[in-house]
């Protein structure tokens, strides 16, 4: 019971780093952009292959790889912000909508087309070192990924508090012609936001793609439950996001362990709505409120 | 200092200003009066850079700025404090007034700054750790001034500063403006308080829909007719 209890708890805290890195990009996007990304996903989807790529194929170290696909996923959410987010910026939100969904579906089928619509494995230096403790094994890799989640929210937290481009970038989610009346350059600070975000989705899906397995779809599931962690974090609020990934996390793997993986989905989307009937404005919205 | 040729802003098809002329001389306080929707937010944005104006020219110090870019007008020494003030409320006081200095380069330089806007507002040095949404509106409106102040402005545009503050507020606030334009910058003021402002200023511009009606010496606006019926309640 204990056993079964720890291992849960393990899987959860995987399943909630990976949730975070990916609705930390979600969230910074939509709070400093105002855009909704759908393409998100893939941007996770896509860190995930250039991981595969730098590790399997080139042989890299997996740390190594993992710094790789950040730094490629970077790029590409530059060029997302400067040929599709820039443009949309003063469009109607409907225009938006369509146009990230768009990315999407073209993301997703150029992989499909790239690299099969089958499912690949990713196997890591990692994958098969265990650590045993109180009768349980646990493979390296998903410590690894807790680990690593844990060191990029620190940095992340560091950046945002107390650099002068966090500040700039807070100043631009909190308030964008005020922002610009103090001399910030908001579209530096949107490219910079698109950066990270794409960064981080790209950690993630190159620390649990060797957990699970990497496909061209892999961004349309994890979208999903990453949206719910957001909205339950409150939109653009990057602290509740960290927070509702882990209790999602749990919650999920807590279903799935003690009661049956068929209700693991359920219990997010149960959350996420009764979140939204009782607190909408999300677990962690901003009570501060801005005096006219 | 500052000079608009026929500048002219549109909003979509709306015409906020229909090509105005205006003048402000360096040591100067103006003032903009007029009811609202008569242009004078949109003055101060076209200046600023906030909004490209549609047609006209602004100069500053000589060199046209017209269309410029935001960041480049604070840099070339415009700070505007806006309407409502617009502070980051889930930011504390000192980092508000940190990102005033956000284009300065000598931001080692900065306690000279932070010494003088806490002399003209000691309570945000008491403040400095809390949230700025936590101020109270008088607050609010001292650290949007000083966060103004912290570009080391040569000219100053603030607009509607008394809005919403208790009358003996008002007067200190107004007090605060004038010992800032003593200190050498020259000031633009936008005030719902005609009287108040007239008080203050040397000159003002009395804006109706989009174009400048009347202009002169304050004290000559404050004994104009028409200035005392529509603006001064007389």
């Amino acid at each position: 019971m204990l056993q079964e209890f720890i291992q849960q708890i393990v899987n959860g805290l995987v399943l909630g780093s990976t949730y975070t890195l990916i609705a930390l990009g979600l969230t910074m996007i939509y709070g400093i952009l105002g855009i909704v990304n759908w393409a998100h996903g893939e941007l996770y989807m896509l860190g995930a292959f250039a991981g595969l790529y730098l590790a399997v194929v080139l042989k890299l170290p997996f740390i190594v790889a993992l710094l790789g696909a950040m730094i490629i996923l970077a790029v590409c959410g530059m060029l997302l912000e400067r040929l599709v987010f820039r443009p949309l910026r003063q469009a109607p939100e409907l225009n938006m909508i369509i146009g990230t969904l768009g990315i999407s579906i073209f993301l997703m089928n150029t992989a499909i087309v790239l690299f099969s619509p089958n499912p690949l494995s990713f196997p890591t230096e990692y994958s098969n070192e265990y650590l045993s403790f109180l009768g349980i094994a646990i493979t390296m890799q998903r410590l690894l990924v807790f680990f690593i989640t844990v060191v990029l929210i620190a940095l992340l937290n560091y950046l945002i508090k107390y650099t002068e481009l966090g500040k700039a970038m807070r100043a631009c989610e909190q308030n964008p012609d005020a922002a610009r009346l103090m001399g910030i350059d908001i579209n530096r600070i949107s490219l910079v936001t698109c950066a990270i975000g794409a960064a981080l989705a790209a950690a993630a899906g190159v620390l649990v793609g060797p957990i699970f397995l990497v496909s061209p779809q892999m961004g349309l599931l994890a979208i999903a439950k990453v949206f719910a962690v957001v909205i339950l974090g409150g939109m653009g609020n990057v602290e509740g996001a960290i927070w509702s990934a882990f209790i999602l996390g749990l919650a999920e793997s807590l279903t799935a362990g003690f009661f049956s993986s068929d209700y693991k989905d359920i219990i997010t989307f149960f959350i996420l709505i009764a979140v939204l009937i009782f607190r909408p404005q999300g677990l962690f919205g901003n009570n501060v409120i801005e005096k006219v | 200092m500052l000079k608009l040729s026929n500048l002219a802003v549109h909003y979509g098809r709306i015409k906020a200003l229909k090509g105005i002329d205006m003048e402000v001389a360096a040591g100067e306080i103006v003032t903009l009066i007029g009811a609202n929707g008569a242009g004078k937010t949109t003055t101060l944005r076209a200046i600023s850079g906030l909004v490209r104006p549609a047609g006209g020219t602004v100069e500053f110090e000589g060199r046209t700025v017209t269309g410029l870019d935001a960041r480049e007008i604070v840099k070339s020494g415009i700070s505007h404090c806006p309407e409502g003030r617009q502070i980051f409320p889930r930011m504390t006081v000192a980092e508000n007034l940190e990102l005033g200095a956000y284009t300065r380069k000598d931001k080692h330089n900065l306690d000279a700054e932070y010494q003088r806007v806490f002399e003209y507002f000691p309570i945000l040095a008491e403040r400095r750790r809390q949230l700025a949404g936590t101020l109270s509106g008088g607050e609010q409106q001292m650290l949007a001034i000083g966060r103004a102040l912290m570009a080391k402005p040569k000219l100053l545009l603030l607009d509607e500063p008394s809005l919403g503050l208790a009358p003996f507020l008002v007067e200190k606030i107004f007090e605060i403006i004038r010992a800032i334009n003593r200190q050498g910058v020259t000031i633009m003021l936008i005030e719902q308080n005609a009287y108040q402002a007239l008080g203050i200023a040397h000159r003002g511009y009395v804006l109706e829909t989009g174009s400048v009606v009347l202009s002169g010496p304050a004290h000559e606006l404050r004994h104009n007719d028409h200035v005392r019926k529509a603006y001064l309640g007389e």
